[in-house]
């Protein structure tokens, strides 16, 4: 059945509010979920779809069996929004999440939240998903856009070791001071960007070359900071290593 | 000046800085369950099976919180959270990952050990040269539990007797 002009009410089963508010984006008119014809009505009995967000707690377990019952019996889709609805998210081993089944440690696709009980048609993950996801998912039931995954298996597949001996040694040690100099986020880019450096460099004093070139070049003057601290550290990892191969020669550590 | 996007019927890309759908990349990936330790709802599980020895580590995308958690403490950086967003999907299966990894097989006994193959390359790579003694560092390297416990009975006891004499 060709779905045209699908009418939805929205169903919180518990949610934290964040799905809430991005249904509530997608019919701004920034978004403007109506021109796909998708209207938001008040009861379950005028709607096409129930728009379900939530891990599905007991205590609303029970209104949403009846909204699902009061909706007319054709179309009765369902679409999950967010993370809780598909899976039960973060709350999945809450104590006041109703279980249909029992949880088992191993499983997958996880089970959980208000997919199981009701019988989903779209699942859109997200915590929350953005309004385009939301969007996306709609579009995806009414057939204007295509699925983009598919399961992956890989088996057997080639293993690359970017870095091997001391250079990788070197990444994993600065790997962890960066972490709580910069945080991950920009912190494991710009390590990644000084070990292609330090490839290329093959004494520190062209390194230091190479590294006070890319500081004028970048304008982030937290970057800029972090390449200086990042060359520091890997002069003393430079230096810790020798002295442990001289250690281990038994020539005596010269101090410097 | 019509101020509403044209979105499901032209493409659209997610900020720099957004946090989107988490990828694997099999080349990468050891497999050692760092990200399965910290993922706080439990959206990547790791699956040993002693019998064929093969560990499944999984990620279901329908699970996750794009925290990036996993990110930050993949040791390999094989785990990453992409700018891809649309994941809205009819069937849960197709918001699983899976990537299958041979497990180490024990040099003494033959049985299967609780790491993989690639762990132990991985962790051989990161010797530096000269401060170890690489030989008898892969001696000892692919052996289970018991094996090695075994392994420092019987060298505790060779001490002892040449102690004695």
């Amino acid at each position: 059945m060709k779905l045209r002009s699908v009418w939805v009410f929205h169903l919180n089963t518990g949610a934290c509010n964040g799905c809430d508010i991005e249904i509530l984006d997608i019919l701004t008119p920034y978004y403007d979920v109506e021109r796909l014809g998708v209207k938001l009505v008040s009861t379950p009995r005028h709607a096409h779809a129930l728009l379900v967000t939530g891990p599905l707690t007991r205590q609303t377990y029970y209104a949403a069996k009846r909204a699902y019952e009061a909706m007319p019996p054709k179309p009765r889709i369902v679409i999950a929004i967010g993370t809780c609805a598909c899976s039960g998210g973060i709350f999945y081993d809450s104590y006041s999440i109703r279980r249909e089944s029992e949880r088992l440690r191993l499983e997958y696709p996880r089970t959980g939240g208000a997919s199981e009980f009701l019988p989903v048609d779209v699942y859109i993950p997200g915590c929350p998903p953005r309004p385009e996801e939301i969007l996306y998912g709609l579009a995806l039931l009414l057939g204007l856009a295509k699925k983009k995954l598919s399961p992956r298996h890989y088996v057997g597949e080639e293993f690359v070791l970017p870095r091997t001996q001391f250079k990788a040694w070197v990444e994993v040690i600065l790997k962890a001071k960066i972490r709580k100099e910069l945080g991950y986020f920009d912190g494991y880019k710009l390590l990644e960007r000084f070990m292609e450096l330090v490839d290329i460099a093959e004494t520190p004093e062209a390194l230091q070359r190479l590294v006070e070139e890319a500081k004028t070049r970048e304008k982030d003057s937290r970057i800029r900071d972090g390449l200086d601290k990042l060359y520091s550290y890997y002069l003393e990892v430079v230096r810790t290593y020798e002295a442990l191969l001289n250690q281990k020669r038994g020539i005596p550590r010269i101090q410097k | 000046m019509p101020i509403t996007k044209y979105y499901p019927f032209e493409p659209e890309q997610a900020p720099l800085e957004y946090r989107g759908v988490p990828e694997i990349n099999p080349h990468l990936c050891v497999g050692c369950g760092a990200c399965v330790n910290v993922c706080p709802p439990d959206a990547l599980i790791k699956i040993d099976d002693y019998e064929n020895g093969t560990r499944k580590i999984v990620l279901d995308i329908g699970r996750c919180i794009r925290c990036a958690r996993c990110e930050e403490v993949c040791p390999t950086r094989a785990i990453r959270l992409t700018r891809e967003f649309e994941a809205a999907s009819n069937d849960r299966i197709c918001h699983v990952e899976i990537v299958e990894l041979k497990l180490a097989k024990c040099r003494e006994c033959g049985k299967y050990v609780d790491y993989t193959e690639r762990q132990l390359q991985k962790v051989l790579s990161l010797i530096p040269p000269g401060i170890l003694e690489f030989d008898r560092i892969r001696e000892k390297l692919p052996l289970c539990r018991e094996c090695k416990r075994l392994l420092t009975v019987v060298n505790a006891t060779k001490f002892e007797e040449e102690m004695r004499e």
